[in-house]
């Protein structure tokens, strides 16, 4: 049990007193009481030749504990982190839905772009600035003979 | 005393346990549903998933309307705790002008505006920023807006849509069950910044189906553009073309004179004649073409044959003590092949007459008219064909000139169908596919024998050889051609006579023997001779049938030869003008409604008479009856159609003229 004197360091008993006087009379502190070094001693306790008696139980039930505690842990890990992976996978796939949605919309804008350029109208103004002419009809030979929509042509 | 003390302490521990017991019980056992719900609203939001509206598109695939997505930005002024805050955030976000914004703020919520649109089309980035700020008076309002990328074009037959993305013209009001999407639900899981966890779809979105129509986007280019030209270069204050496949029925070009483009809302200013589809909803004496008919009838039910000679007066007949001439000039006996190629109004009287009243009548309703074709487009005009019994002694005559019925240009591709595919009538049609899945066909009725159709054809090539009405404007270079012309005097409703303004037409087809197209081409208020349908409407006939077939990749069935070059606008016109005043006993047959005709759709409110009123008066009355008006001009009322009491189909508009 610590005592006064070790709480309150004054353990350096008489022999710092005179230092500690001077230095009081230099620094302005009180002086020191009477019998100051008697009514503070302090006793040192060796306790180095203590020696702990072993306890099977007392360890065995120490890593109960630890054992316990981990299997805890590794349950509520268990249990834990898939609710976790899920709720992240949540986030990403919420975000990618919403990109998907975004992209879909865009691609909307896009084709719509594409038919405001391909209209009829523009393409006439555009071939009329670039001097092109209609061709007339049968002047259009398709190269594969089955005439599909979009095969290749060329123009007698 | 230290016992007494643990008591106490047990006790006043026991009480704080039951009191925590107490509240746990009553938060998850009491009010748990309450507490639950709170937590929901909180941690789950409902999100409308949009469902776009079906897009319209060309035979080959070219879109002609679609619906594009817009994210709106709105706010409730009243309720934005800090108009200056407010400003500062979407200044930054939607890069608006902040002064202007926080004016504008200031004064919505100063006129008491619960609704104030920040920005209309925000982009998706925008809006994503505005919902992460999670803040309560923001409303971001998904929606979508409807696009006709190629403008005018097809307008008539698209129509338009409303505020509300509904239907309010042409296919997207006829179908629009087809084109509407039906937006889905998802309840979303989201985190306390409102960022998205886990969804539940709770209904699927139902997009709306893509509908395919038989127009080609390029035949409808130049048919609009060559009616536009020929009508503004003829004084026309409309017209018509329609272009048609007459083995199967698909429509591939149907123009309307004037146009509008669908992208705009109707305003101010704009030419209500503008958005009535002349091609369908507007029906006209057809005057010449209508011998077509009468001839069909003869070769089928009298002895009648293209050589047959018809004594054509020297250009003049007496009937009914009435001695009716010629536009032009005369013929003595000609043949009744030769009675078509010149369109001898005499002539056809004569081979009207041998047909009579019981079979013409028959005729004319067997080739369709009188009747709806059919087509999913709003506001289809049957026409008017009169019931036999209400027929005057005139009325055959009238008939066999093209008088004394009224046509609309499909009706008159359909007829004319029937003669160019060997005598069946096939229903035209508009839409190809729904959702990718094909539209049923009716099947075709016979109306005429196929010899009757061959030769038919045979003189209907007449009238674009020399000496024939349509040559050589309708001449068509490398391809046979077969056509009638038609120049119609319009009948003045207001003051109950004929006009000198024509209705200028031409129907043909090409090639002869096998034909891939139908045009039918109307031209309405047109002056003087060059306003008759060999001048006015075979040039357009010549433009769009070229275009056509050159789009179809029609095989040329004759060898290459320039086309005779048109004839110069100061030469003489050939008659083809029937004579519109033959003295008709009754009212003329625009004067009339369509009550003759059978009912093809339920009886709807009756027409009020608005003639004498003004245009406000009008205007209110059709509004407090639930009835949509067209009005053209200013002053009071003249004119309507349909006529006062008659019934209006569901979907039908009343045309009110005013003058003063």
């Amino acid at each position: 049990m610590a005592t006064m004197p070790a709480f309150l360091d004054k353990t350096a008993g008489a022999a710092d007193a005179a230092p500690r006087l001077a230095r009081a009379e230099t620094t302005d502190r009180l002086r020191a009481l009477p019998l100051d070094d008697v009514l503070f001693f302090s006793k040192k306790i060796d306790n180095s030749r203590l020696v702990r008696a072993a306890d099977p139980r007392a360890r065995g039930a120490c890593w109960h504990a630890v054992g316990a505690a981990a299997v805890l842990l590794l349950l509520m890990a268990g249990t834990l982190v898939p609710s976790l992976a899920g709720r992240l996978e949540g986030y990403r796939l919420e975000a990618l839905k919403g990109e998907e949605r975004r992209l879909l919309d865009e691609r909307r804008t896009l084709e719509l772009q594409e038919a405001e350029l391909l209209s009829p109208d523009r393409l006439q103004q555009v071939a009329e600035k670039q001097n092109l002419v209609a061709p007339q009809a049968g002047q259009v030979v398709h190269l594969d003979g089955n005439k599909p929509d979009g095969s290749f042509a060329l123009v007698k | 005393m230290l016992e007494r003390r643990l008591k106490w302490l047990a006790g006043l521990l026991l009480i704080w346990g039951a009191l925590i017991f107490w509240k746990l019980v009553s938060l998850q056992v009491v009010h748990h549903a309450q507490y639950a719900a709170l937590a929901r609203a909180r941690q789950e939001q409902v999100v409308k998933v949009p469902a776009a509206r079906g897009a319209i598109v060309d035979r080959t695939g070219a879109p002609l309307a679609m619906s594009v997505p817009t994210q709106s930005v709105l706010v409730n002024p009243q309720k934005v705790p800090d108009l200056g805050v407010a400003a500062d955030i979407f200044s930054m976000v939607l890069r608006l002008d902040r002064a202007e914004l926080a004016a504008r703020l200031e004064a919505a919520r100063k006129d008491g505006r619960g609704y104030f649109v920040v920005k209309k089309k925000a982009t998706w980035e925008e809006a994503q920023r505005l919902r992460g700020m999670a803040f309560d008076w923001i409303q971001i309002d998904s929606g979508s807006e409807r696009h006709y990328p190629n403008g005018p074009l097809a307008a008539h037959i698209l129509g338009g849509v409303d505020f509300a993305e509904k239907g309010n013209a042409g296919i997207e009001k006829a179908l629009e069950g087809d084109l509407e999407g039906t937006a889905g639900e998802e309840r979303v899981l989201t985190d306390v910044k409102g960022r998205g966890i886990d969804a539940v779809v709770e209904s699927e979105p139902k997009t709306g189906a893509t509908l395919t129509l038989s127009i080609d986007e390029r035949v409808q280019f130049v048919a609009e553009r060559e009616l536009a030209a020929a009508a503004q270069a003829k004084g026309a204050h409309s017209g018509s073309v329609v272009v048609m496949n007459p083995q199967n029925g698909e429509i591939l070009a149907m123009a309307s004179y004037p146009g509008y483009d669908p992208n705009r809302p109707p305003g101010g200013g704009e030419n209500p004649e503008a958005r009535l589809n002349h091609a369908t909803s507007v029906p006209f004496e057809p005057g010449s073409v209508f011998k077509v008919i009468t001839l069909s009838a003869a070769l089928e039910t009298t002895s009648l044959r293209p050589e047959s000679k018809i004594d054509c007066g020297r250009g003049s007949i007496t009937l009914f003590g009435r001695t009716i001439h010629e536009a032009h000039g005369g013929y003595g006996v000609i043949s009744m092949a030769q009675v078509l190629a010149h369109s001898s109004n005499v002539g056809a009287i004569r081979i009207g007459m041998t047909v009579g009243e019981e079979k013409m009548h028959e005729y004319v309703r067997r080739f369709g008219f009188g009747e709806k074709t059919g087509v999913p487009l709003p506001a289809e005009s049957r026409g008017r064909v009169r019931s036999l019994d209400r027929w005057s002694k005139i009325s055959l005559p009238s008939i066999s000139i093209g008088q004394e019925v009224s046509v609309t240009a499909l009706q008159l591709a359909q007829a004319a169908s029937v003669v160019a595919n060997g005598g069946l009538l096939v229903r035209p049609r508009l839409v190809l596919k729904k959702g990718g899945r094909a539209v049923p066909v009716p099947p075709p009725v016979r109306v005429i024998k196929p010899e009757t159709a061959v030769t038919m054809r045979q003189m209907m090539e007449g009238v674009v050889l020399p000496g024939g009405t349509g040559y050589p404007e309708a001449r068509l270079e490398g391809y046979s051609v077969a056509g009638k012309t038609g120049s119609a005097q319009i009948y003045d409703v207001a003051e109950h006579r004929y006009t000198h303004n024509y209705n200028g037409s031409f129907v043909g087809f090409a090639p002869l023997n096998n034909p891939a197209i139908v045009v039918v081409v109307t031209l309405n208020g047109t002056h003087g001779n060059l306003g008759f349908g060999g001048r006015a409407a075979a040039p357009v006939f010549h433009a769009v049938a070229t275009e056509a077939l050159r789009v179809l990749d029609v095989p040329r069935d004759l060898p290459e030869e320039p086309a005779p070059a048109p004839v110069a606008d100061n030469a003489a016109e050939k008659d083809d003008l029937a004579i519109a005043d033959l003295g008709s006993l009754g009212p003329n047959i625009l004067e009339e409604g369509e009550e003759d005709a059978p009912a093809t759709a339920a009886a709807g409110p009756r027409v009020p008479d608005f003639k004498g009123k003004t245009m406000r008066a009008v205007l209110a009355e059709a509004a407090a009856k639930g009835l949509a008006v067209i009005p053209a001009g200013s002053g009071v009322a003249r004119l309507q159609y349909p006529p006062a009491g008659s019934a209006l189909r569901q979907g039908e508009r009343i045309r009110v003229r005013f003058s003063r």
